[in-house]
């Protein structure tokens, strides 16, 4: 009777417990998320792991001289241990300590040009500092195939590389360029790193802008000169900021695919990610090794970078509100220096649109006459009959453009929906729960699909879509863009939901109001500028992407930035340039819609 | 009106303790204060009852109706609990008018629209508010915020209150005067309120009854006065009463002499004799007189006027202790003077610290 009774206390005891924790909604979200982030990232990761082991049908069971399907560590051993022609050493060891040599070169890059700017922009009288800070994000918010591409149109010509043609500085300024300058490590690094340097813009700009002045002019009481204090109080504060921006453009360029592509192939100079492509059709098995490398590489940048941020906490308390920062007074070299940083970011951010809008209308290459130009490849009709080869018709009158254009766009928007949609959810889960287990599970999950090469995450769905008979087209593509774009929604989903007080949602809370009613009515409005931002970043980059997307599309004309690979390999450079253009064009003008319409901009995405 | 009625009350997050075994009766109609340093477990306390935080064990009722039972498995949501929250930092919707922020929680309840509008007139003007109705948060000063915040929390008129250190942002003047504020609200409503805070002085001043508690346990509830005067243990004699009570360390005789800081006197007291043993003194500042036939000699260290009293440190044969002396009255530093004990001292148990009790020393 009395044990009956205890069995009973016990029961009641656990139901109230288990139903109190699901009464509350963060649970139930993490929940959730956890499961079906786990099938969306951990089941291609061990799908990927075991084509590693696996013996694929073609050149590598007849390489191995082993029944398809077989597993073995033939691949290992095949990729990191055999001499025989340096067989390795190329296709391993060599790629690897290039994709070294450019990830560290691009992040200093990065940071000295991005921290430079953050430092003259919040801290000096610099002139044209608004011009300086709208188009300094222009490279990012840009593919990033933009600026190498403009690389090679500015620089390429007959001596080198291809040896195709010339390019404006050969043929217009009759100076031909090494090699070295052309192609290979060096303007990999240089192109990588300026279009991650806003990354450094952006972390470091915000510590400096928010640092509480009175650190400085506490140094400054004490009799300490300027350049001191720069040294000895400045930078280590933003210290923190600059290892994360490393730690971030590292990742970010080891995974690039589109810059070494069009900057190293030419020459042979290849990376991993270059080097996992070529694999991947004849040896997919050592292909998928080179990807679990990288995303080995890329978990312990996560972990470092943890540890970095949360060492960082111990600054944020310093930095107060306080809003008289004195500015350095730049004197003489105010001008000078200001109009060198316009004449770069013009280089890099306004001279690439203008060079492909030349490129588009030229009929032969490398002869800039106005004689030799048309508007031909933009809305001429009947081409065939001029031209030996590409579409019949400009870009802006072929129906296969606008097509791939809407599908582009709808793809974009949808893939921005979900992820921002699904990013504020895990904001508030992670933030609400913050400290537990589960909280920090679905975090660290729904940034993994960050450190996934896009091209490797997209070979891993193809292999998943072939089981999967629906999972096909528009789906297939929504799936594998949300995913791949979730970790910049939580990112800036948790910052915007840790910023906002536990409070505001309970005194709502206990007047009654249903959990759909706070989250609408109260938290999005709150946050809304970050919010937007989390939906803002997954468009603009989904709109741009193509490495994620080029094995999953039914057929190249889907979307624009295929379609846009298919006329550059085919050699239809002035349609090509052209396509090029209307997707930086339509980038940009998407960015700037939304921004001047909800204040979301990308800056707030990109939360290091 | 309503009772609220805590049994067994414990919170632990993980192997941490926040409350521990917690017994409450809180009486209708009350003003209770929570009491104790920051981590104590008093906000813990609030939240659970309100239904913000789940208890780990114990029941909890409000008005007769039962809203937490671990052993039941009931656990009512904060809706259903008929409660009002006030919050340290207002939680006022920062996108929200004012009118709207008070407005937000009745249209919730399905009020119509012209009874919103009547009774956030209402509040408006009890508050003195109405001619904020159309601003933001943001535009308004702290006190202001405060008095929107206390307009939403009461705007569907809760039978309790709750309020987590509702004054500890504004500046010292303000705080005063919302005090008088408060305890005017506490009589006009006719509700109980429960409110928590670090403030021994706005406990004092607001409530009917203190709960003390130090590490997730409850050291005394009390009457403010009671507490004051006969506090239950060190740790609650310390923390009421500013400046704060003189601890000195002495021995009690079987034949009640006590003998601390090289000073001998009798305990006097009502009740059973005290058994003999090592105690501590406690005597509260304004007990120690300064005045010509004091029996003891002490030297001023240092004296600390402000017009309406003085606190005068004195050392007496090498122990120190604290006297308040009422009036603009000082004293020149190292000057000899002599003083004297006054009405009650109290007598704690050396080792557990407990009141063994309250009487009289007399020299």
């Amino acid at each position: 009777m009395d044990q009956a009774r205890t069995q009973n206390v016990r029961m009641n005891r656990m139901k109230g417990r288990v139903r109190a924790w699901l009464s509350k909604p963060a649970n139930i979200i993490l929940l959730i998320f956890l499961a079906t982030l786990a099938v969306l990232t951990l089941y291609p990761l061990l799908s990927m792991l075991t084509e590693t082991v696996t013996i694929h049908v073609g050149r590598e069971a007849r390489a191995a001289r082993l029944p398809a399907g077989s597993l073995s560590l033939y691949h290992f051993q095949r990729l990191f241990a055999t001499a025989e022609n340096d067989y390795s050493w190329i296709q391993f060891y060599q790629p690897f300590l290039n994709t070294l040599l450019v990830s560290v070169a691009s992040s200093v890059i990065a940071i000295l040009f991005g921290g430079v700017v953050a430092f003259l922009v919040t801290r000096t009288n610099l002139k044209y500092k608004k011009f300086v800070s709208a188009v300094f994000t222009f490279p990012y918010i840009m593919p990033s195939w933009t600026l190498a591409l403009f690389w090679e149109t500015f620089f390429k010509n007959v001596n080198i590389g291809l040896k195709t043609s010339n390019g404006i500085m050969a043929s217009v300024f009759g100076v031909y360029m090494p090699e070295w300058f052309v192609y290979g490590a060096f303007p990999i690094a240089l192109v990588l790193g300026l279009h991650y340097a806003p990354f450094a813009y952006i972390l470091i700009g915000g510590i400096l802008r928010n640092m509480d002045a009175n650190l400085e002019e506490a140094a400054t009481i004490l009799k300490t000169g300027r350049g001191r204090i720069i040294r000895k109080i400045t930078l280590p504060i933003v210290k923190p900021a600059m290892l994360s921006t490393f730690l971030l453009v590292f990742a970010s360029s080891m995974s690039a695919y589109s810059v070494p592509v069009f900057l190293g192939s030419p020459v042979r100079y290849y990376v991993l990610s270059t080097k996992m492509k070529s694999l991947m059709d004849s040896y997919p098995g050592q292909a998928y090794i080179i990807v679990g490398v990288m995303i080995l590489f890329g978990v312990a940048i996560l972990l470092l970078n943890q540890r970095v941020t949360n060492s960082r906490k111990q600054f944020t308390t310093v930095t107060g509100k306080s809003g008289q920062i004195s500015k350095i007074n730049l004197g003489k070299a105010n001008r000078p220096v200001a109009v060198i940083l316009v004449v770069i970011l013009l280089l890099v951010a306004v001279v690439p649109l203008v060079t492909f809008a030349m490129e588009s209308i030229i009929i032969k290459a490398g002869d800039y006459s106005p004689s030799n130009m048309t508007l031909d490849f933009w809305i001429g009709t009947n081409l065939s009959e001029r031209l030996d080869q590409g579409d019949s018709t400009g870009i802006l009158l072929n129906p296969k453009v606008w097509n791939a254009l809407g599908y582009s766009l709808g793809l974009a928007v949808t893939c921005a929906l979900v992820a921002g949609t699904c990013g504020i959810l895990v904001g508030y889960g992670v933030a609400k729960r913050r400290g537990s287990r589960l909280a920090s599970w679905v975090n660290s999950l729904s940034f993994f699909p960050y450190l996934m090469p896009s091209l490797a995450f997209g070979a891993i769905y193809l292999a998943m879509s072939s089981k999967i008979p629906w999972l096909r087209g528009f789906l297939l593509l929504g799936l594998v863009g949300s995913v791949k774009y979730l970790p910049f929604a939580s990112r800036s989903g948790v910052n915007a939901m840790l910023q906002l007080s536990g409070e505001i949602e309970e005194a709502a809370l206990i007047t009654g109001v249903p959990w759909w009613k706070r989250m609408i009515r109260v938290i999005f409005p709150i946050q809304k500028s970050s919010f937007l931002s989390g939906y803002l970043l997954p468009m603009v980059s989904c709109m741009r992407e193509l490495s994620l997307f080029v094995l999953l599309v039914p057929t190249s004309n889907t979307i624009l930035t295929t379609m846009l690979m298919q006329y550059s390999e085919k050699g239809w450079a002035q349609f090509g340039n052209a396509i090029n253009l209307l997707i930086i064009l339509v980038v940009l003008l998407v960015n700037f819609t939304v921004n001047k319409l909800t204040g979301a901009s990308i800056d707030k995405g990109v939360g290091g | 009106m309503p009772e609220i009625i805590l049994k067994n009350v414990a919170k632990r997050f993980g192997k941490f303790v926040a409350v521990d075994n917690l017994n409450l009766h809180i009486e209708s109609n009350s003003f209770i204060t929570l009491l104790g340093p920051s981590g104590c477990g008093k906000t813990t306390t609030l939240r659970m009852i309100a239904g913000l935080e789940t208890p780990t064990e114990g029941s909890i009722s409000i008005d007769g109706k039962v809203v937490f039972d671990a052993d039941q498995g009931i656990n009512l949501p904060p809706n259903k609990r008929d409660v009002g929250f006030l919050f340290q930092n207002y939680a006022l919707w920062p996108h929200m008018t004012v009118y709207q922020n008070i407005a937000f929680g009745l249209e919730n309840l399905k009020w119509d629209k012209q009874r919103i509008r009547t009774r956030v007139n209402e509040l408006l003007k009890m508050l003195k508010i109405e001619q904020f109705e159309k601003r933001y948060p943001s535009e308004l000063s702290g006190g202001q915020q405060q008095r929107v915040a206390i307009a939403r929390t009461l705007a569907p008129g809760p039978k309790v209150l709750f309020m987590d250190e509702p004054l500890s942002n504004l500046d010292a003047k303000l705080r005063m005067e919302m005090r008088a504020e408060l305890k005017r609200l506490h009589r006009d409503t006719d509700s109980t309120f429960v409110y928590v805070t670090h403030d021994q002085l706005e406990a004092m001043t607001l409530s009917t009854r203190v709960c003390i508690m130090e590490t997730g346990v409850l050291q005394q509830f009390a009457p403010p006065l009671e507490m004051y005067n006969n506090p239950a243990n060190l740790f609650v004699a310390d923390f009421m009463g500013n400046p704060t009570m003189n601890f000195v360390d002495g021995h009690l005789d079987q034949d009640g002499t006590v003998r601390f800081g090289g000073m001998t006197a009798r305990f006097e007291h009502a009740g059973e004799p005290l058994a003999e043993g090592d105690v501590v003194v406690g005597i509260r500042p304004e007990y120690i007189h300064i005045d010509e036939d004091g029996k003891l000699e002490a030297t001023v260290y240092s004296t600390l006027p402000s017009g309406m009293e003085t606190t005068v440190k004195l050392d007496v044969d090498g122990t120190s202790l604290t006297a308040v002396v009422f009036g603009d009255v000082d004293y020149p530093v190292d000057s000899k003077v002599k003083c004297s004990f006054h009405k009650a001292a109290v007598l704690f148990d050396k080792a557990t610290g407990k009141n063994i009790g309250k009487g009289k020393l007399v020299l």
